[in-house]
């Protein structure tokens, strides 16, 4: 066999290891050691690999903010915030028409900014907003519907441990890709209101009603969300600003939260011990998936099976459009299946080569032209008068500057070289946060969305297929944005400076 | 197995919480040195500043050093409690169907080798870390020995192939006596 087929059918005898319900991460570890093997013979080269592997995989720096993040989103619960931020969002939304729901969902985008993961957000709302769903008469399929896709936002706005997974897999910058998922997930979030409010139109029985707060109370709501504020802007507008790396803004994420926690009395001895062990089978989990899919990964890189697709694919001719939205259709299917982070580190480095060689030409010539010419004038500089007239009459009217006009105007970085750096970063970024979505609507799609288990299994008095009726509006509400982002990368890309 | 498992998650959690507080005393050491070295204090009192700066105040040396090699440790004392309560992530909707003893079986078959992989990573490691204690390789900026690092982490390694080779003993037990010993794997929350 050659290298290439034995890369090509290590996927099948992988996906048979996963529904035997193999651990992925295990699996991955499995299939990337064998086919090592079969690649050079015999089993010395993956064994020698092992020798420092594992300590090179668990100790990359980039990494070591995931447990720091596991451990924020964990002091973040015990500190009340989970309870604070609902209260807050209740006040202020609970007495409309399904109200107490869009609440919900509001303290889930609230709490996704201070965790960085989907099913912790859940379930930690869940705890919170279940009781008071029902408490005010909301249908338990609506609820926990609700809470399901709540939870999906957890990931999406930043912090995001997977976004911070695919930053490393693709060699992206993390601040980058948090400020990306920033609009995103509020349109998220939005989206899932107005779901919320034509559900509850269409089933008036669903919802009870719920007082109007007055305002006073409100703003006293309002005033015990600090903590939450407080933490997401020292942590993500730190890291954006550069004061410190990502790793050291979980680190003072996690402080930040623990003191806080502290100062409410929620963290004891007991809790504390809880906490870790929380973190500690989570941090396992994922790096012993991460383990795997780098094994999996260099196996992979040798059959040289990512390079030969993202050849074929590129000389087949399709268009960027339709393998991009083949990709995503793919990945809504196995995100049915498959949590996100195992299917991210399991099939980006095969997509991603593929995607980078499409040229999706989110930024012409021209836009950047324009950019650096916008810089070149604000920077105050020499700029000959009639050059710039010129220059600027041309960019308007659709042309590209040639080269005599950018060295007598001094125009740097705009090189096709230049221009190539930023339109793959750029499609990096918008790729990574459709990636994301599409494998977050997997986990709220009936019939075996993990969220939707989850959070059915918080609430016994209902059943599955009231679960499932009702998240099909928050699906559809998906559907709808995806659609959008796709078609109009500017959404995701416009707070990115190139 | 338990007390064990959860020792060593708690060590790894003491340990992770002592990287997070270095890393933010690390930070606030940094941000006071470039205040005292900014125009600000160097031109209101140069004195005090000077001072303060030649008490060492500053970045910790190597912070990220120890976070690295610290993470390591974190990590592999992190796997046993994982193990133990089978939190791996793994996909279930399409055996779940299946008869019981199948399942069983199936659980069983995996829980071994699971635990020949953790034994032979540990074994391996154990490898890499003798090959680190020979070749006296240190790092970049603290220049201690690498095989330290190694060494730290090489518990957790131990520890999980222990646990793994118990979970697995268990399952196989439970499959020759039909009984249920350990509890079946938890929902994975991450």
């Amino acid at each position: 066999m050659t290298d290439i087929a034995i890369g090509i059918v290590s996927f099948p005898a992988l996906l048979v290891l996963i529904f035997l319900r193999v651990p992925i991460g295990l699996a991955m570890f499995l299939a990337g050691f064998v086919g090592l093997m079969f690649v050079t013979g015999d089993a010395s080269l993956p064994l020698a690999r092992l020798k420092s592997e594992t300590y090179t995989t668990f100790s990359n720096y980039s990494l070591s903010i995931i447990p720091m993040f596991l451990l924020m989103g964990y002091f973040a619960t015990l500190g009340g915030m989970s309870q604070a931020l609902f209260n807050a969002a209740q006040s202020f939304l609970g007495h409309r028409k399904g109200g107490v729901a869009m609440a919900a969902v509001g303290a889930c985008a609230g709490f996704g900014a201070i965790c960085g993961s989907s099913l912790a957000t859940a379930a930690t709302m869940s705890r919170v907003a279940l009781p008071e769903l029902r408490r005010y008469g909301y249908s338990g399929g609506f609820s926990t519907a609700t809470l399901a896709a709540g939870g999906t936002l957890g990931i999406l706005i930043p912090p995001s441990i997977v976004l911070v997974i695919y930053a490393i897999l693709t060699e992206q910058n993390i601040a980058k890709l948090f400020l990306a998922a920033f609009i995103p997930g509020i349109l998220a979030a939005i989206g899932y209101m107005i779901a919320i409010s034509i559900y509850v139109r269409i089933n008036p029985d669903s919802a009870g009603t719920r007082p109007r707060a007055p305002y006073r109370e409100r703003f006293k709501a309002l005033f015990d969300v600090w903590p939450v504020l407080i933490v997401f802007i020292a942590v993500v507008g730190g890291i954006y600003q550069g004061w410190f790396t990502p790793t050291e803004g979980a680190a003072v994420g996690a402080f930040g939260t623990g003191f806080i926690a502290y100062l409410a009395g929620g963290l004891t001895r007991s809790s504390l011990a809880e906490s870790f062990y929380v973190t500690a089978r989570t941090t396992a989990m994922i790096f012993f998936i991460v383990l795997g899919a780098a094994f999996y990964n260099g196996f992979l890189a040798l059959t040289q099976v990512p390079q030969e697709a993202a050849a074929w694919v590129s000389a087949s001719g399709f268009s960027p459009w339709t393998v991009l939205i083949l990709i995503l259709v793919f990945y809504l299917l196995l995100g049915c299946l498959m949590d996100s982070l195992s299917m991210i580190l399991l099939t980006i480095p095969i997509f991603w080569p593929v995607i980078q060689e499409l040229d999706f030409n989110l930024v012409s010539m021209i836009d950047l032209q324009s950019a650096r010419l916008g810089d070149l004038v604000a920077s105050g500089k020499d700029i000959p008068a009639a050059a710039l007239e010129q220059a600027q009459t041309m960019l308007a009217s659709g042309q590209e500057l040639t080269r005599e006009l950018t060295r007598e105007l001094g125009l740097r970085g705009v090189s096709d070289g230049a221009l190539n750096r930023i339109n793959i970063e750029q499609t990096a970024i918008w790729f990574g946060i459709l990636v994301l979505i599409v494998v977050e609507v997997g986990l709220i799609t009936p019939p075996v969305g993990m969220n939707l288990f989850v959070i059915n299994a918080m609430d016994r008095d209902t059943p599955m297929t009231e679960t499932y009726k009702a998240i099909l509006y928050f699906v559809a509400s998906d559907l709808v944005r995806v659609v959008f982002l796709v078609a109009f990368p500017m959404v995701t890309l416009v707070l990115l400076p190139w | 197995m338990d007390k064990l498992a959860r020792l060593f998650a708690l060590i790894g959690g003491c340990v992770l919480s002592l990287l997070v507080v270095q890393t933010c005393l690390s930070i606030v050491g940094r941000s006071l040195n470039s205040i005292l070295h900014g125009d600000f204090m160097q031109s209101a009192m140069p004195d005090v500043a000077d001072m303060l700066l030649a008490t060492g105040v500053g970045p910790i040396n190597g912070d990220f050093e120890l976070v690295q090699s610290g993470m390591a440790f974190v990590i592999f004392a992190f796997l046993p409690i994982c193990q133990l309560s089978g939190a791996h992530a793994s996909v279930d909707i399409f055996i779940q169907n299946l008869p019981t003893r199948i399942n069983h079986a199936l659980r069983m078959i995996t829980e071994v080798v699971f635990a020949i992989i953790l034994v032979v990573i540990a074994f391996q490691f154990y490898q890499g870390t003798l090959s680190k204690m020979n070749s006296g390789q240190t790092t970049f900026l603290l220049q201690f020995p690498l095989w330290w690092a190694y060494a730290f982490a090489l518990t957790g390694a131990v520890a999980t192939a222990v646990v793994a080779v118990y979970v697995a003993a268990m399952r196989l037990a439970e499959v020759v006596t039909q009984r249920q010993i350990l509890p079946t794997e938890l929902e994975a929350g991450h």
